[in-house]
């Protein structure tokens, strides 16, 4: 397995980074669930990207500091984080779990996040956090009545309360609609901007493609990858695709695609056709073409291997 | 705590037991325990229509077998699991301990929320039934409210003292809080006398022997012996429930 293909994101050469592994792993019993990772972070904004199962969230517990390390070290603000609640005024935290009081108002919950960082103005507080999020309208309703996002939304203006210096954030994005999610990755940039340290996780890749800043990729508790996010993608658009045709001739339509440039493999199934091409974007062009060249009626195009698992498990490899 | 006073701290303290209220009076709950509190009471109506005005026939026939049996650590095993129960059984417990809070604070603002419902409705319960049929009885039945009064304050703080840390070791502590009070309490330390130092049942007892003579016999253990042992399981439950706190990890799993 390769790791590390490119430069470790966001180290703050002259201040110390807000968040350091080193070496770090965890295991639950035979089960290994993050393996020897080492990067830093400092002010910006980072995606944690993986499929399911790769240790986001175990990564993500442990720099909460609600899991000691196995081996190595996990450092957030120069400190280890377990066991230590007096770090909790510098970090904030928004779980994967869905479940959020649900008899309280989304500002009862943010005030009371608010008080228990000791604050002496939690309802001014609470009040700019949930503006902060664009919740205002829903403020005053029990949190048991909100929507998915709306639940997330609420989340996270809990844990930016208190202005914290590291934020971190489960899947963050999980249930918002695409407005929402605009509107959410503008406000994680906005704090970086000012100097705050933000990490969240995705296992969707297009969802850190706005704030369009440093990524760590995940694979089976290992970092497979690190780096500009643009530079990992392109990789991932490089790689080869299979595709699967179903056409009124598949072999008529072989014939024809054997000839693009683009395509270096062409293999005919029972009842399909599959193809291999390394440029995704100019293949959707080239069947279109293909097919009319070669008077075949196309039913059905699918790419075949478009599955999270396979895109990550292709970095791995490299 | 780094730039957190103590009193700092202290003050969110009724912000996390206001919250423990509203999670453990849901409304089934709540219906559940207001129904059996009723039970003594509703007891006590009978036993006098029926005439029947006699301080110890009625401890041993409704106190003993209804309120310190079967109310008392139920309403206890229900507050006191729950605490901490519906936190981690939600996952809420994360935006408690992910606050620079001491974790005593939170175990003693959930233990405190979990003892407060405990002891107001257990004392409610008894103390209806006792203006209902023991205070016709005179200064006796005066005291026999009051050493039930008593018997059912002790008893809810132990008991609650020693629910909120199991709650806090096994996701089962209702069913072994249930199953402890059935066998251990219920049956076995009114007939083994040699583990009354480990009953609460019995501390309970034994604390309300200092208001009265609650049976025809001397409780088990004198009230000195009760309230010292009584103050020596709160505090070490409250300390056993504080180190379990801080050293709560999250379930392990591959993500």
């Amino acid at each position: 397995m390769t790791v590390e293909m490119l430069p470790t994101p966001n180290v703050t050469p002259d201040a110390a980074p807000a968040i350091e592994l080193v070496g770090a792993a965890r295991w639950y019993g035979n089960v290994v669930a993050v393996n020897d990772v080492s990067f830093s972070l400092g002010a910006g904004v980072t995606g944690l990207l993986g499929p399911n199962g790769a240790g986001k969230t175990t990564l993500l517990h442990m720099l909460a500091g609600f899991l000691a390390p196995s081996a190595g070290t996990v450092q957030v603000l120069g400190r280890s984080p377990h066991r230590d609640p007096s770090l909790y005024r510098q970090i904030g935290l928004v779980p994967e779990r869905e479940s959020v009081y649900p008899f309280l108002t989304g500002f009862e919950y943010v005030r009371f996040n608010a008080r228990l960082q000791g604050m002496k103005n939690a309802d001014l507080a609470a009040r700019a956090a949930i503006a902060r999020v664009g919740l205002e309208d829903a403020a005053d309703r029990a949190i048991g009545t909100y929507s998915k996002g709306m639940r997330q939304r609420a989340k996270v203006a809990g844990a930016l309360v208190h202005d914290p210096q590291v934020l971190l954030l489960d899947e963050p994005f999980n249930g918002m609609d695409p407005r929402q999610r605009l509107a959410m990755m503008d406000l994680l940039g906005e704090m970086a901007v000012a100097g705050r340290t933000i990490l969240f996780s995705s296992h969707i890749l297009e969802e850190v493609e706005r704030i369009g800043t440093e990524i760590l990729v995940m694979v089976a508790g290992r970092l497979a990858a690190s780096g500009d996010f643009r530079a990992i993608r392109a990789l991932m658009t490089d790689r080869p695709h299979t595709i699967t045709i179903h056409s009124s001739d598949n072999r008529k339509l072989a014939t024809t695609l054997m000839a693009e440039p683009a395509v270096f493999a062409v293999a005919l199934q029972e009842r399909a056709l599959s193809v291999q091409t390394a440029h995704l974007s100019a293949f959707r062009r080239i069947i279109a073409t293909a097919s009319r060249t070669a008077g075949v009626r196309l039913i059905e195009v699918v790419p075949a291997d478009e599955s999270l698992e396979s895109v990550f498990d292709y970095l791995v490899r490299r | 705590m780094t730039g957190v006073s103590m009193s700092a701290s202290v003050s969110v303290l009724p912000e996390i037991v206001r919250i423990t209220f509203r999670q453990l009076l849901g409304r089934r709950r709540t219906l559940l325990l207001l129904l059996l509190a009723a039970l003594p009471v509703l007891l006590a109506v009978i036993f006098r229509l029926a005439g029947e005005i006699d301080v110890h026939s009625y401890t041993r026939r409704v106190f003993d077998t209804v309120s310190m049996t079967i109310v008392l650590p139920l309403a206890a095993v229900l507050f006191g699991t729950g605490a901490f129960g519906a936190e981690t059984d939600e996952g809420t417990i994360l935006y408690l301990l992910a606050k620079p809070v001491p974790r005593w604070i939170i175990v003693a603002a959930k233990a405190l929320a979990a003892a407060m419902l405990t002891v107001a409705l257990t004392v409610a319960s008894v103390f209806l039934a006792g203006v209902v049929e023991l205070l016709p009885a005179g200064a006796d039945g005066l005291s026999a409210t009051e050493a039930q009064v008593g018997a059912m304050i002790v008893g809810s703080l132990c008991y609650v003292a020693l629910f909120v840390p199991l709650s806090l070791f096994t996701r089962r502590a209702l069913v072994i809080g249930i199953g402890y009070t059935l066998v251990w309490e219920g049956a076995l330390s009114n007939l083994l006398p040699g583990i009354a130092n480990l009953s609460i049942r019995q501390y309970a007892l034994g604390a309300a022997d200092a208001f009265f003579q609650l049976h025809t016999d001397p409780a088990r253990l004198s009230p000195m012996t009760a309230f010292t042992l009584a103050a020596v399981l709160v505090v070490a439950a409250f300390a056993l429930a504080t180190w379990r706190l801080m050293r709560f990890e999250l379930p392990g799993g591959t993500d």
